[in-house]
């Protein structure tokens, strides 16, 4: 019983946060918004079965990404001059049009599949793990290099943009 | 039990979806598209598990998959990021339409 009204009110925090993402005027509130969102989405997968995916959400969306997405609207500021958005009347309309197409055109795709429910599962972490190191073993890899070419890109953009500026307050 | 019900969490992230394809259009600054895009990669990620979840049994792939978009998102977001605090201290803007070196 319980169970069932936390899943419900995650579902209705994850329907706000959405909506509260791309509706919301100001950038920061989108921000905040969107880490509501990420969050219940932390949760969905709890409820799906997978704390460990849950908890990687949490630490690398919520931490990581959520962290670096505040930083940027710090930094890039001045967000009081309100950058200008389309009207709200074009934005709700191209939204919902194209909403309710993706909708659409998926619902008549899969309708053919039959949905049916899945028994209770288990956490299987250990499984994941094996599939990391040997079938999916390159992919892992690959990761860990991407994420050391954009933290080495990152710190690389940052010294040079540097450079520049100093130069150009000096000429 | 709903969360047996795997339309549940199809529709919400369809629903994700077109929330990020609506922001990714309406919104006109550099950071406001990117945080409509992590909208869309959140859809994409709940979708894989549901998937795996309900109609794969045997080996835990969709949860591999989800993880491998996480560090993608999160490698990507830095690299944006860092892009966008660039323009921004050359160009003291970030809207995309008072950024048109590249246009030619």
């Amino acid at each position: 019983m319980i169970g069932k009204a936390v899943f419900w009110v995650i579902v209705l925090l994850t329907i706000v946060g959405g909506l509260g993402t791309c509706l919301s005027n100001s950038l920061i509130y989108a921000v905040l918004f969107l880490l509501l969102l990420m969050g219940s989405v932390g949760g969905l997968y709890i409820y799906l079965g997978s704390p460990f995916l849950g908890m990687m959400q949490v630490l690398i969306y919520l931490g990581a990404v959520g962290i670096l997405l505040v930083f940027s609207v710090m930094l890039a500021g001045p967000f009081w001059l309100k950058p200008k958005e389309r009207g709200r009347f074009l934005k709700i309309g191209i939204g919902s049009v194209l909403g309710l197409g993706v909708i659409l055109v998926l619902w008549k795709g899969l309708s053919g599949y039959e949905t049916k429910a899945g028994p209770e599962r288990v956490s299987q972490v250990n499984k994941l793990g094996k599939l990391l190191l040997t079938e999916y073993a390159l992919p892992f890899e690959l990761i860990s290099l991407l994420i050391v070419i954009s933290i080495i890109g990152a710190i690389m953009l940052g010294i040079l943009g540097r450079k520049r500026e100093e130069k150009d307050a000096l000429e | 039990m709903p969360w047996n019900d795997p339309r549940v969490f199809q529709l919400l992230s369809l629903f994700l979806l077109g929330c990020g394809l609506m922001g990714l259009i309406s919104r006109r600054t550099f950071l406001g598209m990117l945080i409509s895009f992590e909208l869309i990669l959140n859809g994409a990620g709940l979708n894989l598990m549901t998937v795996d979840r309900f109609f794969h049994q045997d080996l835990p792939i969709g949860e591999a998959f989800t993880l491998f978009i996480m560090g993608v998102a999160a490698s990507e977001t830095a690299v944006v990021l860092a892009i966008m605090i660039l323009l921004f201290r050359r160009y003291k803007t970030i809207e995309e339409e008072k950024l048109r070196g590249l246009k030619g």
